[in-house]
C-alpha cells in the first residue's frame, strides 16, 4: 500500500527519532511512505493568527503535491500538522470569502489544488488500512512486561467533527496498537489533555503545568512508560523531562515515546537504533528491553 | 398537519440506566441509579424530569428552555461536556453501546447541589470584558447612526451566539492553571466587541484581553464542546492579530508575538520552521543554552543540531504568504 508521507518540520529536527521509528515500522508492515517532494511548513497551528490567507495557501500547497503524485491521502505523523491541514481544508470549503482569496494566491504560484487529498494521521492509516492484526503478525518481541499509557493529547481528535476518526471521550486507535505489541494498555485521567507544548512560545511556566499534569497522571495509574501520537507532544514531553523535574522538583521521570517507537521495538529493533531518549532508554532497559 | 403513526412504525422503547453523580453538603458526594424506559425523542433533560417527577424528587439539576438557547442544562454526560437538553439518551446508548448513561456536573465550576453548580466564577470571567455594546455618544443621543455592514455582521454573528452556559470553561486546562486567563467564553464575547465598529472601548477591550489571549494553549477543547459551534479558540486567535496595537505589552503578549513573528519569517524565508533560529529569536541566547542543556541531558543533542533543507521553490512560498514579484 502506497501513501503520501509528510513528515512536517519538527519530525525532520528536534523529533528526528519519530521519523526513523515511524519509516522503519511501515518498512516492515510493507507500508510505502512517498515524502510529499519539496513539501513546506504547515505554519504549526501559529501562522493561521498571522495571516489566514498564507495558512491555508500553504497547506494547500502540500495536499496539491500528493494530488499529482496520484495519491489519494497524506499521513503525517505529527498531530499539529494533521489538524493544521484538516483545519485549512475545511476552512477553504466552508469560506467563499477566504476561498476566492486562496484561490487568486493558489493561480498567482500556478497551484491547483482539486479537494480530492486531505491529511490523515499515521496513527489513522496504521489501525484501519494495515489493520491490528496484520501488526500483530509481525510482533517479534512481545513487550508483555510492560504498561504503557495511552496519550492522545490534543489535536488528533479535536476539533471532532473536522478530525473524524475516533471520538474524544471514546478513544481506542493507541489501546489496539499497544495491545497488539502485547503491552498493557493503562488509560488515565489526562489521557486527552493538552502537554502545554503550545503555550511554550508565550506563557513556559503555564505549558511546564500542563506537561506535568499529564505526566503526573499517567504515573499515578502505575504506567512504565507513555506513547504519544505528536512531534510536537515529542518535544514537550520527551525532551524536556528534566525540565520538568527541576520546575516541579520531583524525583521522578514519566518515561515517554512516540507510538511507532512502541512498534519498532514490539517488532525486534532496539531501542538505541531508534534514537531513544535516556529516561526512555533506562526504563526500558530495567524490564529487560535492549 | 399532525401526522399519526402507523402500528408497525412502533416507537423502539429502550430501558437505560442512569447513573447521577450527586452531592450536598450534608452527605457528600455520592452516586445513584435510576432505571426509566426511554424512546428516539427522549432528551436528557426529559430523563431527568421525569426522574425527579416520578421517583426522586430530591434531585436536583437546571434546565429551562429545552431548546439550546438559555444553557442552563450543561453537564457532563458519559464523560461528553454536553447540553442536556441537545443529547438524545439513545443517541449516547448507540454512541458508546452501553445502556448506562453516566450524569455528572461541569468540571471545574464549584458544586451546590447534584448537578447544579455556582456559576459566579464564570459570570465574573465574562463581566470582565464588558459583555456589552458601547455606542458612539451621538448614537446614543439619537443624533446618529450607525449601521453595521452585513460584511461587519459576518464576521461578528458566529461569535455573538454564545449563551454562557460554561461547558467551554468548564472543559478549558489554561483557566485550571492560571488565574490571569479569561477564558474562551470571555474571549469569545470580548472578540465580539472588539471587532463590532460600532463600539467605542476599542483601546480597553485591548488592554482587557490582549495578555490573556496568549495564555490560550489552542487545545481545542472549546471549540469541540460548544453546543452553539462558537469557536472560542477562533476569537483568541483574532485577538491576537491585535496585539501589534497596543503600546504597552506584557511580557507573555511579548514572548508570543516575537515566537509568532520568528515562526512567520522562518517560513517567508526558508519555507520550513527552523526550530532552533525560532526558538533564539524568541528567547534569546542565555534561556536557549540553558534549555538545551536539558536537551543534551536526555540524550537529545545531535538532533537539536540537524539542519532541514530549504524549499526548493521558495519563490512560490513568498506568493502564497501574499509577496507580489
Amino acid at each position: 500500500m502506497k501513501v503520501a508521507y509528510y513528515p512536517g518540520c519538527a519530525t525532520h529536527g528536534l523529533s528526528k527519532d519519530v521519523d526513523v521509528a515511524t519509516k522503519k515500522v511501515a518498512e516492515v508492515l510493507g507500508l510505502e511512505l512517498v515524502e510529499v517532494e519539496d513539501w513546506n511548513c504547515c505554519g504549526g497551528g501559529f501562522l493561521d493568527e498571522y495571516d489566514e490567507k498564507a495558512h491555508v495557501s500553504l497547506n494547500l500547497r502540500n495536499l496539491s503535491k500528493v494530488e499529482k503524485m496520484g495519491l489519494s491521502k497524506m499521513a503525517t505523523p505529527c498531530s499539529v500538522c494533521l489538524q493544521s491541514h484538516r483545519l485549512a481544508v475545511n476552512n477553504y470549503k466552508e469560506n467563499t470569502e477566504l476561498k476566492k482569496e486562496v484561490d487568486s494566491r493558489l493561480k498567482s504560484a500556478s497551484i491547483e489544488y482539486k479537494g480530492t487529498v486531505d491529511a490523515e494521521h499515521i496513527v489513522w492509516v496504521l489501525v484501519r488500512d494495515v489493520g491490528v492484526e496484520k501488526i500483530k503478525s509481525h510482533v517479534t518481541r512481545p513487550l508483555s512486561q510492560l504498561k504503557v499509557a495511552t496519550y492522545y493529547g490534543c489535536q488528533m481528535l479535536r476539533p471532532e467533527k473536522i478530525m473524524g476518526f475516533e471520538s474524544p471521550y471514546n478513544t481506542h486507535s493507541l489501546e489496539d496498537l499497544v495491545s497488539s505489541t502485547g503491552a498493557t494498555p493503562v488509560r488515565f485521567p489526562m489521557a486527552t489533555a493538552c502537554c502545554g507544548f503550545p503555550l511554550m512560545g508565550s506563557n513556559p511556566k503555564g505549558g511546564l503545568k500542563l506537561a506535568y499534569n499529564v505526566l503526573n497522571s499517567a504515573k499515578s495509574m502505575g504506567a512504565d512508560i507513555m506513547i504519544h501520537p505528536c512531534s510536537l507532544c515529542h518535544l514537550q514531553l520527551d525532551v524536556t523531562q528534566y525540565k520538568v523535574m527541576d520546575e516541579f522538583k520531583t524525583n521522578w521521570t514519566m518515561p515517554t515515546m512516540y507510538v511507532t517507537q512502541l512498534l519498532a521495538i514490539a517488532f525486534g529493533i532496539s531501542p538505541k537504533e531508534l534514537g531513544l531518549s535516556k529516561i526512555a532508554m533506562k526504563a526500558l532497559e530495567q524490564r529487560g528491553i535492549t | 398537519m399532525q401526522q399519526s403513526m402507523k402500528p408497525s412504525e412502533k416507537l423502539e422503547q429502550v430501558e437505560i440506566k442512569v447513573k447521577v453523580r450527586r452531592f450536598n453538603q450534608e452527605r457528600g458526594q455520592y452516586w445513584q441509579e435510576y432505571k426509566l424506559v426511554v424512546d428516539r425523542f427522549t432528551q436528557m433533560t426529559e430523563v431527568l424530569r421525569r426522574i425527579k417527577s416520578e421517583q426522586d424528587p430530591t434531585l436536583a439539576y437546571r434546565a429551562s428552555c429545552h431548546m439550546a438557547v438559555c444553557g442552563s442544562c450543561a453537564m457532563k454526560l458519559n464523560n461528553e461536556p454536553r447540553l442536556a437538553c441537545k443529547t438524545l439518551a439513545l443517541d449516547l446508548v448507540r454512541k458508546y453501546n452501553t445502556n448506562e448513561i453516566v450524569v455528572e456536573p461541569m468540571d471545574f465550576f464549584k458544586v451546590e447541589k447534584d448537578l447544579i453548580v455556582d456559576m459566579e466564577d464564570f459570570y465574573s470571567r465574562m463581566y470582565k470584558v464588558k459583555p456589552r455594546l458601547y455606542p458612539a455618544k451621538e448614537v446614543v443621543e439619537n443624533k446618529a447612526e450607525q449601521r453595521l455592514t452585513p460584511e461587519d455582521q459576518k464576521e461578528l454573528w458566529k461569535f455573538a451566539q454564545c449563551i454562557w452556559c460554561g461547558l467551554c470553561v468548564s472543559s478549558c486546562p489554561a483557566v485550571r492553571i492560571d488565574k490571569e486567563f479569561l477564558g474562551p467564553a470571555a474571549h469569545a464575547k470580548g472578540y465580539r466587541f472588539l471587532a463590532d465598529p460600532r463600539d467605542t472601548l476599542y483601546e480597553e477591550r485591548l488592554k482587557v484581553l490582549i495578555d490573556s489571549s496568549w495564555r490560550c494553549t489552542y487545545c481545542y477543547q472549546c471549540f469541540n464542546v460548544c453546543p452553539r459551534d462558537v469557536e472560542p479558540v477562533t476569537t483568541i486567535k483574532k485577538t491576537r492579530a491585535h496585539t501589534k496595537f497596543l503600546k504597552q505589552k506584557s511580557e507573555v503578549a511579548e514572548t508570543g508575538e516575537k515566537h509568532v513573528k520568528a515562526i512567520f519569517e522562518s517560513i517567508r524565508n526558508t519555507g520550513k520552521l527552523e526550530e532552533a533560529k525560532v526558538y533564539l529569536t524568541t528567547y534569546g541566547l542565555v534561556t536557549s543554552i540553558r534549555d538545551m542543556l536539558y536537551t543534551m541531558r536526555n540524550g537529545k543533542t545531535q538532533l537539536a543540531l540537524i539542519k532541514e533543507k530549504k524549499v526548493n521553490e521558495i519563490g512560490q512560498i513568498q506568493k502564497l504568504m501574499g509577496e507580489k514579484e
